[in-house]
């Protein structure tokens, strides 16, 4: 299944996420994290969009897993977290 | 003495040859051949630049782009999309290393905002650093910045407004709800403001070069030296403009 949510970071930028998931097994498939944010480096963005396949879509291990990619990747996110990103992620759930 | 940084004045560009000599002079900074550097630049014919993290299609109107004669280019640093028609467009390079560039990202938005701020003082403005990334007065946007850091560089650019059009910039942009759009226009119109309308006349280019040169040489206590692109970056910015920044690959990779 394929959804979209647009979520303003409290404090922070407008996410918007582009997902398709597993809806049996609950987990992404394909994501795509775009929005007015900044990451540094910026490519990491797209690693994290690699990382986060086949992740289940359940707030505390999704913010767990993202929160560990921002540890082992040095990535500084300004205008999102890794509260937002999880959040924004499961407001494309029905 | 002052440290002596150089000051390019490139005048009017497309929006893939300004953003690809942004790239080519942060590439050749970084190995340490030029000085730090800052430029000062307008867009020719008019365009949208959109944040590196942005969909181009979820937000630009690329139909609306192309009848009026707008051309669109993703940039390499994150934020958001920009209609760049009457403004003055600053970018700064310089080593990440460098005395005057705090380590932590956003002091270093605000240090460099408070060059432009020093630029507008110039020009009789009052303005305040808006974290994370605006510059207001009275409340009201006249400047957006976006930073980006690679190969142990910094690379901030942004704009200064001089005039602002919100009719013709949402014409060109797409919102995420048509129903709301004329409250939108309502909204931002009250939330942006530009050099014109504060000072109640035209100002040209110029003078607002002129300001801002002042601007970055007493926030960071330098002499800007005015300096041409070297042969390596001239070579180097039109590699990036074809590979790069005209490319379609590059703009609408997300």
């Amino acid at each position: 299944m394929r959804s979209q949510s647009t979520y303003k970071v409290p404090l922070g930028k407008l996410l918007k996420i582009s997902l398709e998931f597993d809806e049996k097994n609950n987990v992404i498939r394909n994501i795509r994290i775009t929005g007015d944010f900044f990451a540094y480096p910026e490519e990491a963005i797209e690693l994290m969009e690699t990382k986060l396949r086949n992740t289940v879509i359940e707030k505390e291990l999704l913010q767990e897993k993202i929160s560990s990619i921002i540890t082992q990747y040095h990535i500084q996110f300004i205008g999102l977290n890794a509260e937002g990103l999880t959040q924004g992620i499961l407001m494309c759930k029905p | 003495m002052k440290e002596q940084w150089r000051l390019l004045q490139t005048g009017s560009g497309t929006a893939f040859s300004n953003m690809a000599v942004d790239r080519a002079v942060l590439v050749v900074n970084s190995q340490g051949k030029v000085p730090p550097t800052v430029r000062f630049y307008g867009w020719v014919p008019p365009a949208i630049s959109i944040g590196y993290f942005q969909s181009l299609v979820d937000e630009v109107d690329i139909g609306a782009c192309e009848r009026f004669g707008v051309d669109y280019v993703r940039r390499i640093t994150g934020g958001g999309a920009v209609f760049h028609e009457n403004e003055l467009t600053y970018s700064i390079v310089i080593p990440q290393s460098h005395p005057e560039i705090p380590k932590n990202i956003l002091k270093s938005y605000g240090r460099i905002c408070g060059a432009v701020m020093k630029g507008l003082r110039q020009l009789g403005i009052t303005s305040e650093y808006a974290p994370i990334n605006d510059i207001i007065t009275n409340g009201q946007k006249i400047s957006g910045n976006a930073q980006t850091r690679k190969l142990e560089t910094v690379l901030q650019h942004g704009t200064v407004l001089m005039d602002v059009d919100v009719d013709k910039m949402f014409s060109l942009l797409k919102v995420p709800n048509e129903k709301i759009k004329d409250k939108l226009i309502t909204d931002v119109k009250q939330r942006v403001t530009s050099i014109r309308h504060l000072l109640g006349n035209e100002i040209s280019f110029k003078e607002v070069a002129e300001a801002m040169k002042v601007g970055f040489e007493e926030e960071f206590h330098v002499e800007l030296l005015e300096g041409k692109l070297s042969e390596e970056e001239v070579a180097l910015a039109k590699k990036f403009e074809k590979e790069c920044f005209s490319a379609k690959d590059w703009n609408y990779r997300r």
